[in-house]
């Protein structure tokens, strides 16, 4: 019993782990608000590239630890300019939201959720949560917990082929 | 077989109304706010565990009652609020199943079931009765014939 509790207790946590939606296969839901640096934001208007809409809060472990994935992601794609970010706060304070971008690092635009309509919206269950959303603009996959920029970009090497 | 008819009878029209039942308890006059509180008391709330959205005060449980309250106040049915949040979280969303597809069975199987075992208690109760009843052998008949004579 103690090697199996061991066991879990060091294992690294379940990454890219894909879930099934009712939003599979259809138009994403338009997301549009201010960023943490006061600029208008709208996922809508990255149609043409992959989207990754990450919804996040900075109490959450799992969250802080796929922070560094989804950082190597956006460098991975910067200067393709064929993917990149959207984070949403869930459940949490711009204020925390922010101290903790500052602490982390990363330069995706990243929306408030007043009343967590946003949330609603994409039917999330809890932090973190993503959804990859196609050039086209329709939801290709869902994610629930940590994804990593190399199983993200394998799921892109196959939505693209 | 004609003394269980009505018994039979009677077991159809009990299931029959239980059916009904299940289905018209929903209906009626109610307040917007009533009808709402009934509505997100049948969802599940998303960031918790064993507490509708009626229940919790999370944020996710507060958004869905936000979403159940606009949509009653728009007029649009029960069944279509319903299939709007399960629409995006998926049908687990809802802590009573639907009476379509699938889900539909959760709703008839126990009427079959009951209608089942109605009929087969029927049946024993047949079978009992007539191995009871047992039949008349010559033997018996004599005996009959001479406790007469006496």
């Amino acid at each position: 019993m103690a090697l199996f509790v061991a066991l879990l207790a060091t294992r690294a946590p379940a990454v890219d782990k894909q879930a099934t939606s009712p939003l599979l296969g259809k138009p994403a839901p338009d997301i549009q608000g201010v960023d943490l640096a006061g600029q208008p934001a709208r996922v809508a208007a990255d149609r043409g590239r992959f989207v990754l809409v990450n919804f996040f809060a900075s109490w959450c472990v799992p969250c802080q630890q796929e922070h560094p994935q989804l950082e190597r992601f956006v460098a991975m794609h910067k200067a393709k300019g064929d993917a990149t970010v959207f984070g949403v706060i869930f459940d949490d304070t711009t204020a925390n939201a922010r101290a903790f971008v500052q602490r982390s690092g990363g330069d995706w635009p990243i929306v408030a959720d007043p009343g967590g309509t946003v949330a609603l919206d994409y039917g999330v269950r809890g932090p973190p949560e993503s959804y990859l959303i196609g050039p086209d603009g329709t939801v290709l996959a869902k994610f629930i917990g940590a994804v990593t920029a190399d199983g993200l970009d394998r799921i892109l090497a196959r939505a693209s082929a | 077989m004609r003394r269980w008819l009505p018994w039979m009878a009677l077991a159809v029209m009990v299931a029959v109304a239980l059916v009904v039942a299940a289905g018209s308890g929903s209906k009626g006059a109610q307040s917007e706010t009533a009808r709402a509180a009934r509505l997100d008391a049948q969802i599940r709330c998303p960031t918790c565990k064993g507490l509708s959205a009626a229940e919790s005060d999370a944020e996710a449980a507060r958004a869905i009652r936000a979403e159940v309250a606009k949509e009653v106040h728009e007029g649009r049915s029960d069944g279509a609020i319903l299939s709007s949040i399960a629409g995006r979280y998926g049908s687990d969303i809802l802590l009573r199943p639907s009476a379509s597809g699938f889900d539909e069975l959760v709703w008839v199987l126990p009427v079959a079931a009951f209608v089942v075992a109605i009929a087969g208690l029927a049946l024993a109760f047949r079978r009992w009765h007539r191995s009871t009843v047992g039949s008349v052998t010559d033997a018996d008949r004599a005996v009959v014939a001479e406790a007469r004579g006496r």
